[in-house]
């Protein structure tokens, strides 16, 4: 039986994959092509990774720089 | 295939498994993480399975849409009982029953990892980079909001997320090249004092 494994997805979808900012439809058409393609599935893969990885150091870099505004404050009086 | 799974012929099943296996696998642990993921696979199969026999796929040629739509209900259904298991125990007893499981010490170790390289990026970027960044990733701002409110282009924007990537990557190569360069030096200095066999 041919499968038709439809177009590959290029980086900014792939991102906006991870982040779900894309249409039910576009995520249905995304995952159905996933379901037998092995390098975007690499791709959507890392992907994720580093979005995870920039929120997670995002959130830390914020908290840094709000734990160290108060001290400025103080320092500037 | 769909007519052999259909008539029961064990090599119709044989071929879904072998063009759906790995793609149900990376959906269902993308959506659901990886406990118990050879379980759900095989229920994933045994749905499609049974549903094609009921006669239900009408289009066989709609068969790869039809996959993820009975992948994607399995996964609702999942999270459907794990929230009403949650909320009758939260009911009866106060407490949570649905605690977090072990967590993987390998793929937590690779999280920290790259948030470790993550970090590495974004605090070696100018203040104004770094804050395009934060309010992409963590708060999520369109990439509209953050060009009017930081004065940006569309190419400006792009460019700031495209090199950040780009350093992240080159960084993670970096890593996994010095791993591997350890891993070698350690092979060969068990190689060079292994104990000589005896002739």
């Amino acid at each position: 039986m041919a499968i038709s494994i439809g177009p590959h997805l290029d980086a900014e979808t792939t991102e906006k994959y991870s982040l779900e900012q894309l249409s039910a439809r576009k995520t249905a058409e995304i995952e159905t092509h996933l379901l037998i393609c092995e390098s975007c599935r690499k791709a959507v893969a890392a992907s994720d990774a580093y979005v995870a990885a920039m929120r997670e150091a995002a959130t830390r870099v914020r908290k840094t720089e709000q734990n160290a505004m108060p001290r400025r404050h103080v320092a500037a009086r | 295939m769909v007519e052999r799974i259909q008539a029961n012929d064990p090599s119709g099943m044989e071929e879904l498994y072998g063009i759906f296996t790995t793609g149900i696998r990376f959906y269902l642990c993308r959506q659901l993480g990886p406990q118990d993921l050879d379980d759900k696979v095989h229920d994933a199969f045994l749905t499609i399975a049974q549903s094609i026999r009921r006669g239900d796929l009408r289009e066989p040629e709609r068969l790869m849409g039809y996959v993820r739509t009975v992948v994607r209900r399995q996964v609702a259904g999942y999270i459907g009982t794990a929230v009403e298991a949650r909320r009758n125990f939260v009911d009866a007893d106060h407490t949570p029953i649905l605690r977090d499981r072990k967590p993987d010490p390998e793929r937590t170790a690779i999280e920290e990892q790259n948030t470790a390289l993550a970090m590495r990026v974004l605090n070696t970027l100018p203040r104004r980079d770094r804050e395009v960044l934060v309010r992409f990733y963590l708060q999520e701002q369109s990439p509209g909001q953050i060009c009017r409110d930081m004065r940006l282009t569309a190419t400006q924007f792009r460019l700031t997320k495209s090199r950040a990537k780009a350093r992240f990557t080159e960084l993670g190569q970096a890593r996994f090249a010095r791993r591997l360069g350890f891993t070698a030096s350690m092979e060969a200095r068990r190689k060079g004092s292994a104990p000589a066999q005896a002739s």
